[in-house]
């Protein structure tokens, strides 16, 4: 039995991966018990006690690195927890920091590296895309008003005003782009992106690399439903050539570790590239479900071990999403908030 | 061949495994699908659309074309006869 913790365990509207993650962990051939990461006392996943045997909150990644560490060796203490599965990009950073020493403890973890992490920054996507033999959509980076400014008047609308990690609007006039220029600056600061928008099909791609050039696995969907977040809600499998094809360019140009997805925009024989996750997303499960069971890779990758890497994957496999609710004590709420554990 | 690629159904429902679009069409069309799969032209199949549902050839072959003008703008149709 081997004792993984998984953060991103808020199943909310803007789902984390991390009951999905535990999902496709649960059907794989390594028992495991899990422990859910959780940053608020209110994330569902800590009460879904069929998925989730122990639940711990963890202090804030912005608080610094010695809470943060100083937790998971709490953790680990107490759990005999053997590897951690981050699945939030806010929290990546630091984990990549650590990894060293989480792995002097010996946590184990199997994660890109800062160099790859960096990659996901919105301004090196036309770069990544060069080098995986696909485009981006016109894309300015703006650090001032002026530029903003002269960039509108360049731009077709509508455009996408994005900021550098976080926050992404559609704006359809001026007056639109200028007043989402502001609300990112004001929360993220500059750089700020702007971008054309392309027309065509959502497609992504999920994998995870093993830090040589190979991956374990890859698998390409298609949004066919969306929420107002943005957030994939149906969807169905594909076996898009050029897109895998750019995936595994991908895995081995920048010899990627750990898991990943490519957001990309499919317009006839164009493939945009629009965003890097440098973990899985929150659809994960799906990838599980059509018998390609990414998760359980990961873990094994992790523990040292020689995953599969078989991936033929039947295209025109559904997914759905659900609701879902679940009635329980106060008490478990009470742990959390006055203990920080369950 | 693009037609190669996709799945039909005996139902009339058809999957493009590449770009994940389903389309539904009615016999007509998917006697037609069929045909150009089996490699027929669009002269030869309006052959056997004439004799199935007693029309003349040049009104099938219209109803051909007009089928693969939709095809088209699916991207499912390019060459002339492929």
């Amino acid at each position: 039995m081997v004792k993984v913790a998984v953060s991103g365990i808020n199943a909310v509207d803007n789902p984390g991966p991390g009951l999905g993650i535990i999902k496709g962990l649960r059907e794989g051939e390594t028992p495991v018990s899990v422990v859910g990461l959780a940053y608020d006392a209110m994330e569902p996943g800590i009460y879904l006690t069929d998925l989730i045997e122990r639940a711990y909150l963890l202090p804030y990644p912005s608080e610094g690195e010695a809470p943060f560490l100083n937790r998971l060796l709490y953790i680990k203490e107490k759990e005999g927890l053997e590897v951690i599965i981050p699945a939030l990009d806010a929290e990546l950073p630091l984990f990549i920091d650590l990894e060293e020493r989480l792995s002097s403890y010996g946590l184990k973890t199997f994660l890109p590296t800062q160099k790859q992490f960096k990659l996901r920054a919105k301004d090196h996507l036309p770069e990544v895309a060069e080098a995986i033999g696909i485009k981006t959509p016109r894309t300015l980076v703006l650090t001032s008003y002026e530029e903003l400014m002269k960039a509108l008047s360049q731009l077709k609308f509508p455009i996408m005003v994005k900021g550098l990690f976080y926050k992404a609007f559609r704006a359809y006039t001026q007056a639109e782009a200028q007043q989402y220029f502001h609300a990112i600056v004001a929360e993220w600061g500059y750089p700020v992106i702007v971008q054309e928008v392309v027309k065509g099909e959502e497609m992504n791609v999920v994998g995870v690399g093993d830090g040589e050039g190979g991956h374990f696995g890859l698998v390409a969907i298609k949004k066919l439903w969306i929420t107002s977040l943005g957030k994939i809600w149906t969807g169905v499998t594909v076996t898009h050539p050029e897109l895998l094809t750019a995936a595994e360019s991908f895995v081995k140009h920048f010899r990627w570790r750990g898991a990943f997805e490519l957001e990309t925009i499919v317009s006839g024989d164009d493939i945009y590239l629009i965003e890097i996750n440098p973990r899985f997303p929150a659809w994960i499960y799906f990838a599980v479900g059509v018998g390609i069971n990414l998760p359980a890779r990961l873990l094994k990758a992790a523990l040292g071990g020689e995953p599969e890497r078989d991936w033929d994957y039947p295209a025109g496999k559904l997914y759905i999403r659900f609701t879902d609710d679940l009635v329980t004590d106060l008490e478990v709420f009470q742990h959390m908030v006055t203990r920080g554990e369950r | 061949m693009k037609l190669k690629r996709l799945a039909i159904s005996e139902e009339g429902f058809v999957f493009d495994p590449e770009t994940g679009n389903s389309y539904t069409v009615n016999e007509t069309g998917l006697l037609i699908l069929k045909k150009l799969r089996e490699g027929l032209s669009p002269e030869e199949i309006a052959g056997i659309m004439s004799e199935e549902y007693g029309i003349s050839r040049e009104e099938a072959l219209r109803d051909i074309q007009d089928f693969l003008e939709a095809m088209a703008r699916f991207g499912l149709w390019e060459e002339k006869y492929g």
